[in-house]
């Protein structure tokens, strides 16, 4: 692409976010349905960036030096920002534990499917109950089991990323290419060896579709999972918002989660085009 | 390596069969009780029209498939399995390609624990004896189909397998760079100052196999039907693929291979199935 095309087609993207902008604010400007009176069904960007913004220091918890509203201070910016970010950190951490477990999880499991007919054997049964579970049909039984722990929100992130990270793992290492094990063998690698030297990178490309899959499937089920209960995060701003019919608050967590899925789906991105660095179809793109 | 006497059987298949059932249910041998005695040091060119059992022989020599009946012993071990001893050169890309060139030559002496810096310096020798000393740190997709196949020979070379086994290595090259790679073949395998390996050669090319070749075995219908030794000087040029001996060792292989109608009286021998050699 020359470079002047490449502008051409940065200016088509600025222009149609823009232009989504503008919608968003003319909508405002019509449609002045009310949920409750003083809260609109379509917040206008005026009211979100002040007012609705402001609101969200209610869920500031108080510390840096900054007191939280229910202790008597009044709203501030300085105490909305932190609290969107403690509340944004909290998510992270538990979407970061979750992806962490289900990835490593996954893959074990997935591997192991491959690795002997003993571990097959262990494997595949247990595997094959959990994956045809649905996930959202565990969420009242992992609510009553874990209720509003911690461990329990992550070990739901985990197996809603765990059972794609496994399916995926398991379909990637039936594709690797049978010439790269007998060509590994034939220099003598042990199991180990081949899982290592072998496996691992020839089913690299195949796992980052898989990788993007499961960070979607993350999100939601971090979500989920702090709509069960949790004392902190975005889900449970968005469902305390819900509690109280202020959609001005919701739609503004929204605009934070594109904001936050899209870095996670770039970094992601960004990661696996340097691991992929040797891919014959990377270096084309 | 030791120098010491080469071992006159380093390769010595006894009966070894092999059998599978096609989709349809029918039963189909693809090799037919052959027996085989390589000693060490010989080049010996394995050839046969397509579907002959060829490779399917090599591949059970290299371990990647079991014999279904009869056993393969390889220097006094009845092999069971692939083993680094046993280099292999595949027709198909085989480089691994999330591998940089040199961490591919050094594969196999990675695969044994050779300590860092001593397998880096053998690597880097045999990639210069190959010419590709250049393009140490690239990645094999940077490379033509003639380098990656040169990685590939460096690669078994340094790994310094006793036998070496190719199959149909130089097949999908054109024709200079086939030419080109022989030549690359016979000097790593005459190296001087350390034993000579041993080696089969799958062919389906005449020239290539008289080229190569010390012996040349000819296969059909799963079977040897012919055991050539082959006693020109090395480096054999044009001139001497016309030498009288050759030309008519090229017959035979041509009969062989379907290609010409062999004499009578060879033909009256292959149709009973007997050896010519």
């Amino acid at each position: 692409m020359t470079p002047l095309a490449r502008r051409r087609e940065l200016a088509v993207s600025v222009a149609v976010f823009l232009a989504l902008i503008v919608l968003w604010e003319i909508l405002s400007l019509v449609y002045t349905a009310e949920a409750q009176p003083g809260e609109p069904m379509v917040a206008g960007w005026g009211t979100l960036f002040t007012r609705t913004l402001l609101s969200l220091s209610d869920y500031w918890q108080g510390g840096f030096g900054v007191k939280s509203v229910a202790d008597g201070a009044q709203r501030s910016y300085l105490a909305a920002i932190l609290s969107l970010a403690s509340h944004s950190a909290a998510t992270f951490v538990r979407l970061i534990s979750g992806l962490l477990l289900g990835g490593v999880l996954g893959v074990a499991l997935g591997l192991g499917v491959s690795w002997s007919r003993w571990s097959r054997r262990l494997v595949e049964l247990p595997t094959q109950f959990l994956r045809t579970l649905p996930l959202l049909a565990m969420v009242p039984l992992f609510q009553l089991w874990f209720g509003t722990y911690f461990f329990g929100q992550v070990l739901f992130v985990a197996y809603g990323v765990g059972v794609i990270v496994f399916a995926g793992v398991v379909n990637a290492v039936r594709n690797v290419p049978q010439i790269y094990l007998d060509n590994a063998r034939s220099f003598g690698a042990s199991r180990s060896q081949l899982y290592q030297t072998v496996i691992l990178p020839a089913i690299l490309p195949a796992m980052r579709s898989v990788t993007l899959l499961s960070l979607g499937a993350g999100w939601g089920a971090v979500l989920a999972a702090e709509y069960l209960g949790a004392q902190s995060g975005l889900g449970y701003i968005i469902v305390y918002a819900q509690q109280f019919g202020l959609l001005d608050r919701m739609f503004l967590v929204a605009l934070l989660f594109i904001l936050y899925t899209s870095m996670s789906y770039w970094a992601i991105q960004r990661l696996f085009a340097r691991l992929l660095a040797w891919s014959p179809a990377e270096a084309a793109q | 390596m030791s120098m010491a006497a080469p071992n006159p059987r380093i390769i010595e298949l006894v009966e070894v069969g092999r059998a599978y059932t096609r989709a349809d249910g029918q039963a189909v041998t693809a090799v037919d009780r052959v027996s085989l005695t390589v000693p060490e040091g010989e080049f010996v060119c394995l050839i046969g029209p397509s579907g002959c059992g060829k490779s399917t022989l090599l591949q059970m020599v290299a371990g990647l498939i079991e014999p279904s009946s009869g056993a393969i012993v390889v220097d006094g071990k009845e092999i069971d399995g692939p083993g680094g001893e046993r280099g292999m050169v595949f027709q198909r890309d085989s480089v691994f390609p999330w591998m940089r060139v040199i961490d591919n030559v050094e594969y196999g002496l990675k695969c044994r624990g050779v300590d860092a810096t001593q397998r880096r310096v053998i690597a880097l020798d045999y990639l210069r004896r190959v010419g590709l000393a250049h393009v140490e740190r690239a990645w094999p997709r940077e490379l033509s189909g003639g380098m990656l196949k040169r990685v590939a020979i460096a690669a078994v070379f340094a790994n310094g397998g006793r036998v070496l086994l190719l199959d149909e290595p130089f097949g999908a090259l054109d024709y200079v760079t086939r030419h080109q790679l022989q030549d690359v073949l016979l000097d790593l395998w005459e190296e001087p100052g350390r034993a000579v390996p041993t080696v089969i050669f799958v062919t389906h090319d005449v020239d290539e196999a008289l080229t190569l070749a010390d012996r040349i075995v000819a296969m059909r219908g799963g079977a040897i039907v012919d055991d050539i030794p082959v006693r020109a000087e090395r480096p054999r040029d044009t001139d001497s693929l016309l030498m009288p001996d050759m030309v008519a060792i090229k017959h035979k292989l041509l009969g062989h291979l379907g290609l010409e109608r062999a004499p009578g009286r060879a033909a009256g021998r292959r149709a009973r199935g007997e050896s010519a050699a």
